[in-house]
């Protein structure tokens, strides 16, 4: 009975996941004002942002993956700068990352850019860092996790 | 952009006066030639609908779609404007008598549906051969992620699109794309890409290989067939378009992102020969961006008919990123300054005659505008011109040479494709 129960509670948390493969919530512009906003988070947070033609960006998202696995108060946040096409979630389940995922709605691509990050030029990967106490830095390319720690005031 | 700017300039030749000459030349025999070619395309297209941008959009109503607005613009030798850009599988072809401002049907480059490219720094290519086919060059993705062929296509004289090609013998499910074309003065179609042949390679050998490289094919039967693929230069950036022009000789100049040691995303310029053998590879700019990421933001470049290399690209210089223009000379830069504001983006730059032109597009923090900066001495002096803004999503700008006369063509979802001339 217990291995029945086992096998039912994988079938469903298997299409659960599956189901949350192509689960990308499109962002809008208030979507992204609220997400770059310090003020919307209260703990360490990461937002990633990325694309699935970013060959720089894997890394990234698997050292956020290990980061939140890591430290539980760690918000890691995903936005895909792209609208999501079939296939977008394979990059983020391969190395295992959750948490909220975004991905480019219908405005204007340049307005959510702006929105999320003026200072941002459309490179990725671009990670915007903070730390749940009011401060947010961003940095563009592959980081470091010491980096990162620091950025999200995780430091040991 | 970059290309199709590319494709006129090699249909003009690329000096500006002997350019010009040439192009008026022209207008009497291959003009002729590429409106029996364009009649017999228009007789192949019956009634294949125009599409409107707006319609893509609506079948977005469940999802977001992707906007593939990538399209490519170039005056023919026939003086008519034609595009190049994506629909469903299909690459087709536009003209426009009148610069822009209306659009005939569009016909059908490939038959056969198949995928096709067209956003960010992807897009359809178009140029001229000197008897008057229509030249179209595109990037197929193919299934693996990151790879794709380069194809290629061309209408004879009073025919239709012939079955593309493959341009190069490489078959590897791999990285061939961010296709570039030009034809160059004694005639030559050059196909230039990103290709990761050899980070293949090296990724099975387990050794590191910076970035990509640039290959490059050659036809010298006006796109017929090409000649295997030479390699241009190991360690370019992975996925910035290539910006291609003729020097004043009439060969081929390419432009492109490289990684240079240890990860710094300046720039590359190399030349093939006439008989398509590449020349050393140098740097061409020195801003140093030392960075692991991907700036989907590759340069462009004309060549006046003095030789002055004209060029703008996209870099962070002192913890900026900002578009710049220089003129490339000897392994330095001349004349080095920023374009536009703190979010200019995607510049493209042209010549025609002493006219030197560079559009770009620009975010206000509400709408994304068109904006030009236009000499009338060779790079001398700029004035600078506001064109148009749109509200949603856009393609690059790029600018076009008809003559002396330059372009400005920008597509954007909500308004398609339209052209500002730059006087």
């Amino acid at each position: 009975m217990k291995r029945l129960k086992n096998l039912l509670a994988a079938i469903v948390w298997m299409s659960a996941a599956t189901s949350s493969a192509n689960d990308f919530v499109p962002l809008d512009r208030a979507a992204a004002t609220a997400v770059a906003d310090p003020a919307s988070h209260a703990r360490p947070t990461i937002v990633a942002l990325w694309s699935f033609e970013c060959v720089h960006c894997k890394k990234n998202l698997k050292l956020f993956a290990e980061m939140a696995k890591a430290h539980p108060r760690l918000q890691l946040i995903t936005i895909a700068a792209e609208p999501a096409d079939d296939g977008l979630a394979a990059p983020l389940d391969r190395v295992g990352v959750t948490g909220k995922r975004f991905a480019y709605g219908d405005d204007s691509p340049e307005a959510l850019a702006y929105a999320l990050d003026a200072k941002w030029r459309g490179e990725l990967p671009r990670t915007l860092l903070f730390d749940g106490r009011g401060t947010r830095e961003a940095v563009s390319g592959v980081v470091a996790e010491a980096v990162v720690l620091r950025a999200l005031g995780l430091q040991k | 952009m970059v290309m199709m700017t590319m494709a006129e300039r090699a249909t003009a030749g690329a000096g500006s006066e002997d350019g010009s000459a040439m192009t008026m030349k022209r207008k009497g025999s291959a003009g002729r030639l590429a409106a029996a070619v364009l009649l017999a395309l228009g007789c192949a297209t019956g009634a294949f609908a125009q599409h409107a941008d707006h319609a893509a959009g609506k079948t977005a109503a469940a999802r977001p779609a992707r906007p593939e607005l990538g399209t490519s613009a170039a005056f023919g030798p026939d003086g008519v404007l034609y595009a190049v850009s994506k629909d469903g599988q299909h690459v087709v072809l536009q003209r426009s008598a009148d610069g822009g401002t209306r659009w005939d049907a569009s016909v059908i480059v490939n038959a056969e549906p198949e995928a096709i490219s067209a956003d960010g720094e992807n897009r359809p290519k178009i140029a001229f051969a000197p008897d008057g086919s229509v030249l179209v060059s595109w990037t197929r993705p193919l299934a693996k992620p990151f790879t794709g062929e380069i194809r290629f296509a061309r209408a004879d004289t009073g025919q239709g699109f012939g079955s593309p090609i493959t341009v190069h013998r490489d078959r590897q499910e791999i990285t061939h794309r961010f296709e570039t074309m030009t034809v160059t003065a004694s005639g030559q179609v050059v196909l230039a890409w990103i290709d990761k042949r050899d980070l293949e390679v090296a990724q099975r050998a387990k050794r590191d290989y910076r970035g990509a490289a640039i290959y490059a094919a050659v036809s010298d039967d006006g796109g017929r067939t090409f000649r295997p693929e030479v390699k241009v230069g190991d360690h370019s950036c992975e996925c910035c378009r290539i910006a291609i022009a003729n020097d004043v000789d009439g060969l081929p100049l390419m432009l492109w992102r490289h990684v240079f040691e240890p990860n710094e995303r300046d720039h590359a310029l190399a030349k093939l020969g006439s008989d398509g053998t590449p020349g050393a590879v140098a740097r061409a700019t020195f801003d140093r961006w030392r960075v692991d990421a991907c700036p989907h933001h590759g340069p462009s470049l004309a060549v006046s008919g003095d030789g002055t290399r004209h060029a703008v690209w996209f870099n962070e210089k002192d913890g900026e990123g900002r578009v710049f223009y220089g003129r490339l000379k000897d392994g330095r830069v001349e004349g080095q300054r920023t374009v536009g504001g703190e979010r200019a983006a995607h510049a493209d730059i042209a010549v025609g005659g002493e006219r030197v032109a560079i559009v770009w597009k620009e975010f206000d923090g509400e709408r994304t505008q068109l904006r030009a900066e236009v000499s009338d001495d060779n790079g001398g002096r700029f004035r600078s011109l506001s064109l148009a803004a749109t509200d949603g999503a856009s393609d690059q700008p790029q600018v076009i040479r008809r003559g002396a006369e330059l372009l400005a063509f920008w597509r954007t979802r909500n308004e398609g494709m339209k052209g500002y001339w730059l006087r």
